[in-house]
């Protein structure tokens, strides 16, 4: 290795220990992550330097990470795999991306369990139930997918969240209802839960149901949440499906 | 909590960039609590904080393709990829700079470490055993100002001005010392 390259990895290292360590300007950053990009030695440098550092932040007392954390990041995954090109399955042969496109099978398992649940409650209230409804949706439990709710419109202009079960509602707090559809930048609360209760809410009061839109129960404040979002953990959540 | 000191991050990456989601999961239970840690250290501020991993989780999710074995320590990887945005995050907070030299320096104390109640299993958290326990070794060799300037800008996030401030020393200072203690720790390190 003669002297000029030698110098230069030095200088990289020393650059890639900086930029590991924040302390670039924005604008040397900014250079440096253009470099960073194409490199594999830069790359390589960078996490070597951080691993290094990192055995000194591992001694720090690790956090509690509260439960809604990794149900918020369930979440966003559903949202990207609706746009599925980004981690796709390098597959080539098309049947078998299908075969192996586990969306789809999830989807469809998901919807064999929907319709199960929703013809099971229709049979039990029967005698009472007129309108067939026209868009449903059925909300689990995050941990282990257990169904909750149903959600149901039909053509009375009304919408309802039903429970199947009986509910647990922490002292002091309350179920706020919440629904968000693709393309919207937050949700929006649909009004609180009681115990118990069929909550019913006009249609068109609402923005149109549209496929797939979210829905889901958080535990807020007895109040409502106090910031307009959904701030508690999340007890049952599904999307909606036209039918 | 019941952290596997046998994780093979590289696996990690390599399944969730075959799609599989439970991969992930799996390296959200072995690692958010450091990461949240790390990025509450930097932000010193809850919601932005669990904002941050959260946002790190589905950066890692859609970037892990990118991630090979030629790039070195897969642990270290992700925590790039979260400290970034934790250090981006800053422009939205408002944090305390604070000095705290005693507890920065106890944290990469040797001794400390030894006789620390969590016993032997950190060091073999990381990639490579040997290569973390001699950082330690080798920030010693430093001068406990230069160690500081190091520290607060790993640990704390600070930016060299902020550090500056803080030590009472010229900018350019701190910014030599910085430079030069990164090459007296590669040096050390090989």
């Amino acid at each position: 290795m003669n002297k000029t390259s030698h110098h230069s990895s030095d200088k990289d290292e020393n650059l890639s220990g900086q930029y590991v360590l924040g302390t670039l300007k924005p604008e040397e950053r900014q250079a440096f992550e253009k470099r960073l990009v194409n490199s594999t030695e830069l790359q390589r440098s960078v996490n070597q330097w951080q691993a290094h550092f990192l055995s000194i932040t591992d001694n720090l007392t690790p956090l509690a990470v509260p439960q809604p954390l990794s149900a918020r990041i369930e979440r966003s995954l559903d949202e990207l795999q609706k746009q599925p090109t980004k981690v796709a399955p390098k597959a080539t042969n098309p049947l078998l991306s299908f075969w192996q496109n586990l969306a789809l099978w999830r989807g469809v398992s998901i919807t064999c369990l929907m319709l199960a649940v929703v013809l099971g409650f229709q049979l039990q209230h029967n005698a009472t139930r007129i309108n067939e409804p026209t868009y449903i949706a059925v909300l689990v439990k995050p941990e282990d997918k257990t169904p909750g709710w149903v959600i149901q419109t039909s053509h009375s202009n009304q919408i309802q969240l039903v429970p199947l079960g009986a509910v647990e509602i922490p002292k002091g707090k309350a179920l706020q209802f919440w629904t968000k559809a693709d393309g919207w930048d937050a949700p929006i609360s649909l009004g609180l839960v009681k115990k118990g209760e069929t909550l019913n809410l006009d249609i068109n009061q609402l923005p149109p149901l549209t496929e797939n839109q979210l829905f889901e129960l958080t535990i807020e404040s007895e109040t409502g949440s106090p910031t307009g979002k959904p701030t508690g953990e999340i007890t049952s959540i599904g999307r909606g499906i036209a039918i | 909590m019941p952290l596997s000191t046998t994780f093979d991050y590289e696996a990690a990456l390599e399944s969730c960039a075959e799609g599989n989601r439970q991969a992930l999961m799996q390296l959200y239970e072995q690692e958010s609590p450091r990461l949240l840690t790390v990025v509450m250290r930097i932000l010193k501020n809850r919601q932005l904080s669990e904002d941050v991993v959260h946002d790190a989780f589905i950066k890692i999710w859609k970037h892990s393709n990118t991630y090979h074995k030629d790039l070195g320590s897969a642990r270290g990887w992700v925590y790039t990829i979260t400290r970034n945005l934790a250090l981006n995050a800053l422009k939205y907070s408002h944090r305390q700079v604070l000095a705290e030299p005693d507890f920065l320096l106890d944290l990469c104390d040797n001794n400390v470490l030894a006789s620390a109640e969590q016993p032997d299993d950190l060091g073999e958290l990381a990639n490579d055993p040997l290569a973390q326990a001699s950082l330690q070794t080798c920030l010693e060799y430093l001068e406990p100002e230069r160690k500081l300037c190091v520290l607060h800008a790993y640990v704390d996030g600070y930016t060299q001005q902020e550090i500056a401030k803080l030590l009472d020393k010229p900018l350019g200072t701190v910014k030599s010392w910085i430079k030069r203690s990164l090459s007296a720790l590669k040096e050390c390190l090989q």
